[in-house]
Formats: C-alpha cells, sequence, structure tokens
C-alpha cells in the first residue's frame, strides 16, 4: 500500500468519526458486561463450591446473568448497526466523488477509457472499501480498547495473572509483526496468485472459440491442470508461512491460558489466592484474545480495500489532458433561432506536442449543410467537440452569430444543439426513457412525431410493451441501424437550430440506409447542418463540402466541382474506392 | 453427449455431484475435518479441565484431601499442543484439499464446456453472465472450507458436549440440545429465508448500478449535450440509497445470526448453574464437575458462531452448483462422430442446400446454400449484413449444427472430428481473440511446435515484422488485459500470422478490411495475399474493393442464399454501368465498388 493510498483510505474515515466511535463504544460496553458476567458466574460458583450455598441464595446472580446477556445482544446489534452506516456513508460519498469527478473530466476523456474497468471501478471497486470500514477500522479499534479494559478487571482480583497476560498478550502483536511481516508479503502473494489463475482460467473460457479453431482445447486442458498442479504446489508453500501468524496468535492465547490455570491452581491449593478471583480469570483470559482473532480474520479486508483504493486515487486523481479553458467570470445565457457559425484561426490539440487543429478557418451561414471531409485523425470529431464545448480552443475562437463561444453559457449553448452519433448510447430503461433524455418535456405526441420521423415504429411495434419496454443487455437490444435512428428520434425531439450529424461508416442494408437517408434530410431543413461524411461516393453533386488535412481546411467548394479537379477531394475519393 | 446428465435442478442432486467431483480428494477433505474437530475440542477440552483442575485444587487448599495434580496438567498441556498444532495442521490441510479440489473443478468445467463453444454458450458473450460465471465457480470452490468442514465441526463438537453432559447432567442436555439448535440452526434458518428478498435487491441494485456507470461513461457526451447531466447523478444516488436499504437489512439480519449464538450461549451457561447447582445439592454433582460444565457449555458455542455464515454459504453455493451443473448439462450443439475421420486426397469444397439457423424456432441465417470451392480457387463472398455470410463459417468448421450437404472431398462434414476438420480450415476471424499471454504464445496456439523460422516467416509474411520490432520486448510483450494494446487491424494480421502457421489447405477469412481505414485495409493486402498463396480461400466481404484483385470469383448472398457466383471480372464490369459516379446517395454497398484496381499477380498452385 502506498503512503497516498493509505492516508486517503484514512481521509474517507474522517466524516464518519462519530459512527466509527460509537461502535467502538458499544463494543467496549460488552467488554464491561462480559467482565461483569464473569465475576457473577465466578461468584456464584465459588460460593457454591467451597461455601455450599444453594440456589435460594445464589438465584438474584444467576438471574442477573438474563438481562445482562440480553444487555449484550442489544449492544451487538447497535454496534453493527452504527459501524455498517459508517461503511455505507463512505461508500456512497466515494461513489459521489466518482461521479463528480467523471463529469468533470467529461466526455473526451470517456471516450478512451474501457467501460469493464470503469465499472469495476465504480461498482465493485466501492464495494471492496465498505467492509474496511465497516468491520476492519472499528476492530482495530476495539483490539486496542478491549484487552485494556480486561487487564483492568483482572488486575485487582489476581495482579500475578494479570502480569502474565500483560507479558503474554503484547507478545501477540509483536510476533505477529513480526512473523506477520513474512506471513503478509506472503498472504498477499496468495491473493494475488489466486486472482491469476482465476484470470487465466477465464481467459481460456473467454477464448473458447479462438481456442477450438486453433485445435488447442486438449491443449489448454492439459496446460490448465499442469498450471493448477504448479500453483498448489507454490500456493501451499507460501500458506506454510501465511498461516504461522495465526499459529502464533493461537499459540500465545493456548498456553497463557494453560499457564494461568497451572499458576492459579497450584495458588490455590497453596491458599495464597481465593478460589473466586481465581475462576474469574480464568473465565476472562479468552476474552482477552479474542479481538486479536477477529482482527486476523479481517485483514483480507484491509488488502482488498487498498487495492481497490489504488484504482480509485488513480482515477480520482487522473489529470485532465487540457485545461477545459477558463470558465467567463459570468458566462452569458444565449438564445437564438437561427445559427451561423464562424471559425477563426481555431487552434487546439489534446496534447501539447500533438495539434489536432491548425488555425482552421470555416464559415457556416445559417440555414445551410457543410458536409466535413478528411482522412481519420484529420480533425472532424474534434472540431465537433469544440463546438459542443467539452474542449475549448486553445487558439482563435468560433463564433455564433458573432459572439464567442468561450463567453455563452454550456448549459443554454448546448440547448441550442443537436448531435446524431455513429453510435447513439443506449441508456439504462425504456425507449420513451432514451428519448426523453434529449427533451424531458415531450409529450406523447410529439414522441410518437419523432418516432415517426425516425422510422422507428417498426421497432416499438416488435417491443413486448412497447415504447416502455426495457431495453439493455437482458432484454430487447437496438441494432446498430436502430441506434442510428434513435439519435435522430433525439434530434427531432430536441428541435435545435444547429445540427451535427456524424454519418455511420457501419455498413447497413439498402432499405435501412434509405429510409436513415430520408430522415435525415427531413431533418436537415431549414437548419444548420455540419454533417461529417465517411463515404465520399455517396455525395451529391451541389453538396458544399470541405475538406479538412493536417488540422486545416484544405479545399471547399460543390462535390460535382471539387470530383472533376485533381485536388484533395479526388485524392480522398480515389482511396475511399479503392479500399 | 457420452454421458445422460443427472438432473440438476434438486439440491440434493447438485450436493451429490459436487461432493462425486471433489471425490479424488476425499482423504484430504476427510483428514481436513478431522483435524478441525481435534483442534477445536481440544480448545473446549482445554477450558473444561482447567475449571475442573483449579477447583479441584481450591478444595484442596481449604483442607481437603491432597490430589494427583500430574493428570490434569498433563491433559492441560496436552490440549495446549493439540489445539495449537492442531488449527495450524487444519489450516494447511483444508487448504491442500480446496486447492486440489480447484484444480479438478476448473479443468472438469472447461471440459465441459469446449464442446458447447460457441454454438451453445452465446449468452456467455454477456459480460454479466460471464462474471456470474466466475462468482459461481468461486462459490463452489470454496464449498468445503466455508460450508462442510463448520458443519461438520459443529455437528461433532455439540454430539460430544450433549454427550458429555449425560453423562454428568442429564437434565442439562435438553434445554442445551435445544439452544444449539436455535442458535445454529432454527435461527439462522429464518433469517436465511427473510434474508431472500433484500438479498435479491441487492443484486438487482448492482446490475442497476453497472447498467448507470455504463451510461455514464459511454453516454457522458449525451447527458453533457442534454443537460441531463444531474438526473443522472441523483439517479445512481437513488439506486445506492435503495441498495443501503437493503444491505442495512441483510446486515441485520446477519448481526441477528451472530448475537443470538452468543445469546444462546448465555442462556446456556445460565440453565448449567441452574440445574448445576440443584445437583450440586443434592450430591449427584462433584463442585469440580460444575465448574467444568460452566466452562465447557459456553465455549462449546464458538464451534456453533461460524453456523450462520455456513448457512448462508449453503444457499449461495447450492444455487451457483444448480446453475454450473445446468451450463455443463447443456446438449453438445455438434457431436463428434464415433468413426476416426476419413483421409482425402484432393480438398475440393461442395456445399448443397446448407442450411443454419440460432435457435430451434430462430429464421434460417442459411437457407440451402450451393456453393462449389474446388482446391485452390478463391472466391469472395459478397452481401449485405445480415445475410449470412458469417454464418457460413460457423457451419464450415462445425462450431454450429447445420442441415443439408457439405462434403469436404467428397466425404460429408459430419464424418470429421472437429480438430481434424479445422486442421484442414482455418479460419481468419474478424475479431480474433488475443489471450493474456505473450504475443509469440498468441501466435504458436495455432502451432504449438512452430521454430523460432516459422515464426518470423508467418510474422513477416502477415506483415507484423515493423509491428513485432517496434514493441518493448518484442515477441515476448504481453498481450490482452495488462499488456500491449493492439489496434483492429493489427490482431487482424495476428490472426492471418496464426493461420499462415496452421498452413491449412482452406482459409477462410472473415471480413479481414471491415473498421480499417484505408491505410491500414493496404498494409492488409500484401499479408492477405500471403495468407491465401496456394490455398482454397474463402473470403467473405460486404464491400469487394481493393479485395477484388486477390480473388477468382465473387459470390453474391442475399437472404441465406447464395445468388449468382461469377468471375471476378464479369461482377466488376457488370456493376460498374449501374452506379454513375455521381450518383446520389443511396443503395447497397456493393453496388458502389465501382472502379477496379488493378489485378494483382498472382501464383496458383
Amino acid at each position: 500500500m502506498t503512503v497516498s493510498t493509505s492516508s486517503w483510505l484514512r481521509e474517507q474515515a474522517r466524516p464518519v468519526r462519530r459512527l466509527l466511535a460509537a461502535g467502538v463504544v458499544a463494543g467496549g460496553l460488552q467488554a464491561v458486561l462480559v467482565c461483569i458476567g464473569a465475576w457473577l458466574v465466578a461468584h456464584v460458583l465459588a460460593r457454591a463450591v467451597l461455601a455450599g450455598a444453594g440456589l435460594a441464595g445464589l438465584w438474584p446472580c444467576v438471574a442477573a446473568l438474563v438481562p445482562l446477556a440480553l444487555a449484550r445482544f442489544a449492544l451487538l446489534l447497535w454496534q453493527r448497526r452504527t459501524t455498517f452506516d459508517a461503511g455505507a456513508r463512505v461508500g456512497d460519498d466515494v461513489r459521489g466523488a466518482l461521479e463528480r469527478r467523471m463529469r468533470q473530466l467529461g466526455p473526451r476523456w470517456a471516450a478512451q477509457q474501457s467501460s469493464g474497468d470503469i465499472v469495476t471501478r465504480c461498482v465493485d471497486g466501492v464495494q471492496a472499501l465498505v467492509p474496511y470500514y465497516a468491520g476492519y477500522l472499528p476492530q482495530v479499534a476495539l483490539t486496542a480498547v478491549v484487552p485494556l479494559l480486561i487487564l483492568l478487571a483482572v488486575w485487582p482480583a489476581d495482579p500475578w495473572s494479570a502480569l502474565v497476560l500483560v507479558l503474554t498478550a503484547p507478545l501477540v502483536p509483536l510476533f505477529m509483526v513480526l512473523v506477520g511481516g513474512a506471513a503478509e508479503r506472503a498472504s498477499q502473494r496468495r491473493w494475488s496468485r489466486l486472482r491469476r489463475m482465476g484470470a487465466r482460467f477465464m481467459d481460456a473460457l473467454s477464448g473458447l472459440t479462438t481456442l477450438r479453431l486453433c485445435r488447442a482445447t486438449a491443449r489448454e486442458e492439459a496446460l490448465l491442470a499442469a498450471s493448477g498442479e504448479a500453483y498448489r504446489r507454490e500456493t501451499m508453500a507460501v500458506l506454510r508461512i501465511a498461516f504461522l501468524s495465526a499459529l502464533v496468535l493461537e499459540f500465545f492465547a493456548t498456553v497463557s491460558i494453560a499457564v494461568l490455570a497451572v499458576l492459579i491452581g497450584f495458588r490455590l491449593m497453596w491458599g495464597t489466592l481465593g478460589f473466586e478471583p481465581g475462576l474469574f480469570v480464568l473465565l476472562l483470559a479468552p476474552e482477552l484474545f479474542l479481538p486479536l482473532r477477529a482482527l486476523g480474520s479481517q485483514r483480507h479486508r484491509r488488502m482488498e480495500a487498498a487495492a481497490a483504493a489504488e484504482d480509485l486515487v488513480a482515477l480520482l486523481a487522473v489529470a485532465e489532458g487540457t485545461t477545459p479553458g477558463e470558465e467567463p467570470a459570468a458566462p452569458e445565457p444565449f438564445e437564438a433561432r437561427r445559427i451561423a457559425l464562424a471559425f477563426e484561426r481555431v487552434r487546439f490539440g489534446y496534447e501539447p506536442g500533438r495539434i489536432v487543429l491548425h488555425d482552421l478557418d470555416l464559415e457556416v451561414a445559417a440555414g445551410t449543410l457543410v458536409t466535413l471531409v478528411g482522412g481519420s485523425g484529420s480533425g472532424k470529431s474534434t472540431l465537433f467537440n469544440l463546438l459542443m464545448g467539452f474542449a475549448s480552443p486553445q487558439g482563435g475562437r468560433i463564433r455564433v452569430n458573432g459572439r464567442d463561444l468561450a463567453a455563452l453559457e454550456p448549459g443554454s449553448w448546448r440547448r441550442h444543439l443537436s448531435w446524431v452519433s455513429q453510435r447513439a448510447h443506449v441508456f439504462h430503461g425504456s425507449l420513451r426513457d432514451n428519448l426523453l433524455i434529449a427533451a424531458p418535456n415531450a409529450d406523447d405526441a410529439g414522441l410518437q412525431r419523432a418516432l415517426q420521423a425516425a422510422s422507428l415504429q417498426a421497432v416499438v411495434a416488435r417491443l413486448p410493451q412497447g415504447l416502455d419496454t426495457p431495453l439493455g443487455e437482458h432484454g430487447h437490444g437496438l441494432s446498430g441501424g436502430e441506434r442510428q435512428r434513435l439519435a435522430l428520434a433525439r434530434a427531432w425531439l430536441r428541435d435545435a437550430p444547429l445540427l451535427l450529424l456524424d454519418e455511420p461508416v457501419q455498413h447497413l442494408d439498402a432499405a435501412t440506409a434509405a429510409t436513415i437517408d430520408a430522415a435525415i434530410d427531413a431533418l436537415a431543413q431549414g437548419r444548420t447542418v455540419i454533417r461529417i461524411a465517411h463515404r465520399l461516393d455517396r455525395l451529391a453533386d451541389d453538396a458544399r463540402v470541405a475538406v479538412l488535412a493536417e488540422g486545416r481546411i484544405v479545399e471547399q467548394g460543390l462535390v460535382g466541382e471539387l470530383r472533376a479537379s485533381r485536388g484533395a477531394f479526388a485524392r480522398l475519393l480515389a482511396a475511399d474506392r479503392a479500399a | 453427449m457420452s454421458r445422460q446428465p443427472a438432473p440438476a435442478d434438486g439440491s440434493i442432486a447438485s450436493l451429490r455431484r459436487l461432493s462425486g467431483l471433489m471425490r479424488q480428494q476425499r482423504g484430504w477433505m476427510a483428514l481436513g475435518v478431522a483435524l478441525a474437530v481435534l483442534s477445536s475440542l481440544s480448545g473446549i477440552g482445554l477450558l473444561a479441565v482447567a475449571g475442573y483442575f483449579i477447583t479441584r485444587m481450591a478444595l484442596v487448599g481449604a483442607g481437603g484431601a491432597a490430589i494427583d495434580y500430574y493428570t490434569p496438567s498433563a491433559l492441560i498441556r496436552l490440549f495446549a499442543i493439540l489445539r495449537t498444532g492442531g488449527r495450524y495442521a487444519e489450516r494447511l490441510v483444508t487448504h491442500e484439499a480446496t486447492l486440489r479440489m480447484l484444480a479438478r473443478l476448473r479443468t472438469w468445467l472447461f471440459a465441459r464446456l469446449v464442446p458447447l463453444a460457441p454454438a451453445a454458450l452465446g449468452e456467455l458473450r454477456s459480460a454479466e453472465l460471464f462474471s456470474r460465471l466466475r462468482a459461481d465457480v468461486d462459490a463452489l470452490e470454496h464449498a468445503y472450507l466455508g460450508v462442510l468442514v463448520p458443519l461438520l465441526v459443529a455437528i461433532v463438537v455439540v454430539a460430544v458436549v450433549v454427550l458429555a453432559s449425560l453423562l454428568y447432567l442429564p437434565w442439562l442436555a435438553l434445554p442445551l440440545a435445544l439452544l444449539f439448535l436455535v442458535g445454529g440452526g432454527l435461527l439462522p434458518g429464518w433469517a436465511l429465508r427473510q434474508a431472500r428478498a433484500p438479498g435479491a435487491a441487492v443484486v438487482a441494485c448492482n446490475e442497476t448500478l453497472r447498467a448507470l456507470a455504463v451510461d455514464g461513461l459511454r453516454g457522458r457526451a449525451e447527458l453533457a449535450l442534454y443537460g441531463a447531466e444531474d438526473a443522472h447523478a441523483a439517479r445512481v444516488a437513488a439506486v445506492l440509497a435503495r441498495q443501503r436499504r437493503a444491505r442495512r437489512r441483510l446486515d441485520r439480519l446477519q448481526a441477528l445470526g451472530g448475537a443470538g449464538v452468543m445469546l444462546a450461549a448465555q442462556l446456556a451457561a445460565v440453565c448449567t448453574l441452574l440445574l448445576g447447582l440443584a445437583a450440586l445439592r443434592s450430591g449427584r454433582l462433584a463442585g469440580p464437575e460444575l465448574v467444568m460444565l460452566a466452562l465447557l457449555v459456553p465455549a462449546a458455542f464458538e464451534a456453533v458462531a461460524p453456523l450462520p455464515e455456513a448457512w448462508t454459504q449453503l444457499a449461495a453455493t447450492l444455487v451457483s452448483a444448480r446453475r454450473v451443473f445446468a451450463l455443463a448439462d447443456t446438449p453438445v450443439p455438434v457431436p463428434e462422430p464415433g468413426r476416426p475421420s476419413p483421409s482425402i486426397g484432393r480438398h475440393d469444397l461442395s456445399l448443397r442446400g446448407l442450411r443454419l439457423r440460432y435457435g430451434a424456432r430462430g429464421p434460417w441465417a442459411l437457407d440451402g446454400v450451393d456453393l462449389e470451392l474446388p482446391q485452390g480457387r478463391r472466391i469472395a463472398l459478397v452481401g449485405a449484413s445480415g445475410a449470412g455470410k458469417s454464418s457460413l463459417i460457423g457451419a464450415l468448421t462445425r462450431l454450429y449444427p447445420s442441415e443439408g450437404s457439405a462434403r469436404l472431398g467428397g466425404t460429408p462434414l459430419e464424418a470429421w472430428h472437429g480438430d481434424d476438420l479445422r486442421a484442414q480450415i482455418a479460419v481468419v476471424e474478424q475479431r480474433p481473440y488475443l489471450f493474456d499471454a505473450s504475443l509469440r504464445d498468441n501466435l504458436r496456439l495455432a502451432r504449438p511446435d512452430a521454430s523460432a523460422a516459422q515464426l518470423g516467416e508467418a510474422i513477416g509474411q502477415a506483415q507484423l515484422s515493423d509491428y513485432v520490432a517496434g514493441l518493448p520486448q518484442g515477441l515476448h510483450s504481453w498481450v490482452g488485459e495488462d499488456g500491449i494494446r493492439v489496434s483492429g487491424g493489427e490482431a487482424r494480421r495476428i490472426a492471418i500470422a496464426r493461420a499462415l502457421l496452421a498452413d491449412p489447405p482452406i482459409l477462410l477469412l472473415d471480413e479481414p478490411t471491415e473498421g480499417l481505414d484505408a491505410g491500414t485495409a493496404a498494409q492488409l493486402y500484401a499479408a492477405l495475399d500471403a495468407a491465401m498463396r496456394g490455398r482454397s480461400v474463402l473470403l467473405i466481404t460486404h464491400r469487394l474493393g481493393g479485395l477484388a484483385g486477390l480473388v477468382d470469383e465473387v459470390a453474391t448472398m442475399q437472404h441465406g442464399r447464395i445468388v449468382e457466383c461469377v468471375p471476378v471480372a464479369t461482377y466488376l464490369a457488370r456493376r460498374q454501368p449501374q452506379e454513375p459516379p455521381d450518383a446520389p446517395s443511396c443503395g447497397s454497398r456493393d453496388a458502389r465498388s465501382a472502379a477496379a484496381p488493378e489485378r494483382q499477380q498472382q501464383e496458383r498452385p
């Protein structure tokens, strides 16, 4: 565990300090009750065995054990409840911090992440933290408090026994540290080994089809068996050391009881110790070692939390690629019905050394359509990112109806935008939810119009509960073409004056392609449209294109003219046809 | 399948099958339980003897007759040693048994799943089901340590303690047995039933949280654009709150189980005192014996304490076992023939009325395919997505069951063992799986005995030399989860190198240039040309483009059938006039592969 990780783990405990303290108090109170109970039992037995007292005189003491036990029962439940709340609150706090962080890092960062990895961190990683606060931390405190309380009770009863316990009990942590250093490293190795072996097994299962095609299944099976065998031998070698720390604990706990029993026994015989305090000590001695034992069984929680924390800290501290542009002091709200755009010497790069847009100039008059073409990596998507406000120009400016985009309030500007991405994200929820996310106030009639415009009615008809059928991994998915149309329907609902359109590269059958084209044409009417085209031979002659290369617009004009010339567009077209 | 599957629905049946799988480790497992029982009893015995001993000594001190104190103090030492050493040995032996079982379980499951992939494992492609399988295997692997050992230990210890109380204080046996039953069985059983609903809620919330986390990542742009980020955060918070409520209930029930055992132990101690004091008074019980029982009884509940947790695990294990066995018992979709594979001279592939569908009632993905692929011929198979092109690969490699006739060298494909057939037919997958291993191991998958020279040659031909040279550790670089990033084009070329190493007479290529930009695709042509040399080739693509130079014929597929198969020149010549160069955007993409690039020189066998 690195220093920053452990300090981060400690940091997270700060807001729940009260809850944790309450849990420790409850644990301490239980130890006090245990001491009282032990004294009652010792008193009853001593009086009965040595003084011949009967139930008649002793029944109040025996009966008192019942409310005592009930009180312990209640305290135990209360303790669990407070520590549970502590763990749960830390989990929620961290999850909230992750959510804010991901929002801050924005869509550009999100697009580069593997979703499996992030999901694991956000869900499993956060869950691995919880037992650390709900279980491990309170136990650490109790391990310090409870043995002390018990020693305080033993001391007046029999100082010699207290001395034996003082000598053995601190030896436990000491030896556990000595042996435990090696043991912890060993057990960490064991965990990572087990994980790696599990990962290998699951890897073989994921690649089963490839294994079969390569005729490697019999070999892989033999390999799995052999590696299982090898792992067993290695792991057992590690475990022999790892279990030593438990052995030390067990040894001291057992031996101190044995020694106490013998010492007490002989002093009883010699008459230098009373039976009641002797029995009292013997009853309490095992309780002294219980918290230590419990701590041992919680240790893996700290290891798991530390591993998870490392990933989480890395995510929370990830550097933003570029400064998101200083927010203007008072962002101006934006309101317009028509939008004209002008890029003026716009410069942008994701990393310092790599400039993507290089003094780009482009004008788009209100209500017109411009098609962007260019090879992959030429900066087409970057241009969209800048327009949507997911990144800010590092030089030059983007003017919207003459105003600087950087000065506008992002929320109000984005309300003027629709974006049809190549693959619309399908959110967890129903088709209705997925449409309403673009326009929360749309009514049923509006939804129906949007569905019709994007030719999605057939999809709705297919779904068993229509618009309200949950979509997603379990149930009913949407195909690539349908997701494209979902994006169109969203754009239709938003009814925004500026439309950003990213054409699909994916191959669709003729009928689907034609429907989508028609829907796009209808949607584009009367709006300002910037379209990214991937398939150049589909462009109409009278379409206005701008060719992006090396971060600049290198050619602009009508498709028919550019096709005939021998310029950049003609070269792109030839390369596209050859591919 | 060679063996009739056992019914996997009953709990008892699942348990029996699980123990059948564990049979080989029976010795270790029994030893582990024996050691656990021994160390548990020693711990309890230690306290009991210590109580007996100090009471006798106290009676001596108070003027009683002298006693033999060697025996009890020797017993104390013996118990202390057995307890300490027994615990250590128990942990080693139980873990040995677990690890042995784990290796066995995994190889067993792997062997059962191999013939099912991919046809009968379609659902496992979903990440969620896959991680559930992972958790299920995990649960089965820990069934012994987490369930069997604590259960058996508790049963033996309870029996011994109840017997001991019968010997000294017969009336105590009844309340004691009752309290054991309540604390170790009835209360945890009740808690387990109560936990079902919140447990299901926690799992459901977890799945929603996963989905929302994906939304927050993949849908971040939409959320930001639509100003829906606050709403998204609120949704996450709402699910978290719902989950917290369910978890709190679960935690409460769990705490109740633990506290219940404690309460039962205390009540048992009270019973011991009440009955013991009466027996002491009437002389049926000696003083030292009473103290012994008073220490023995609460200590015995330590063996019962792990039971609530064990019951919970048992329930989870049974569910996992049922799921794993149901998966393992899935009927094999493509059974292997009983006889050895035929030997053939020529590798002509001939398909007549080949049909294939996914699921018994699904639509036909292949609906009567007729195709001749004589040895050495190269055919491109074109058609829109969903026309059934990739399904043909599944049928030809016998990964999916098919109907109709498919013959290789005159013998039907059904006569071939899968592995023997796939030695004749290699596939360059569209998305080849790269294993979490070195690049070298990933390549040698196709040919484990490949020499360095053979590897080098395949890498060269697959146009991977520059790529490998650029890697920090060359061929030994790690690929996969924690390894180097491999782009789509590189993965495709790795698959080509694999195919070259396998050196089959027939090669199937699935969309080798799909999703690659023009430059990367161009790099692949040379690799593909090398891979195709001297082989029969079926090249599947939705768009011929530059691939036209690599094939002899073009077969067009529509709705699961091959509608025409013509020489490539005819195909290109026919297509060109149909699409004027300045056609507006419409039509199928095959109609757009207009310009025919120069046909490359080809070597023929």
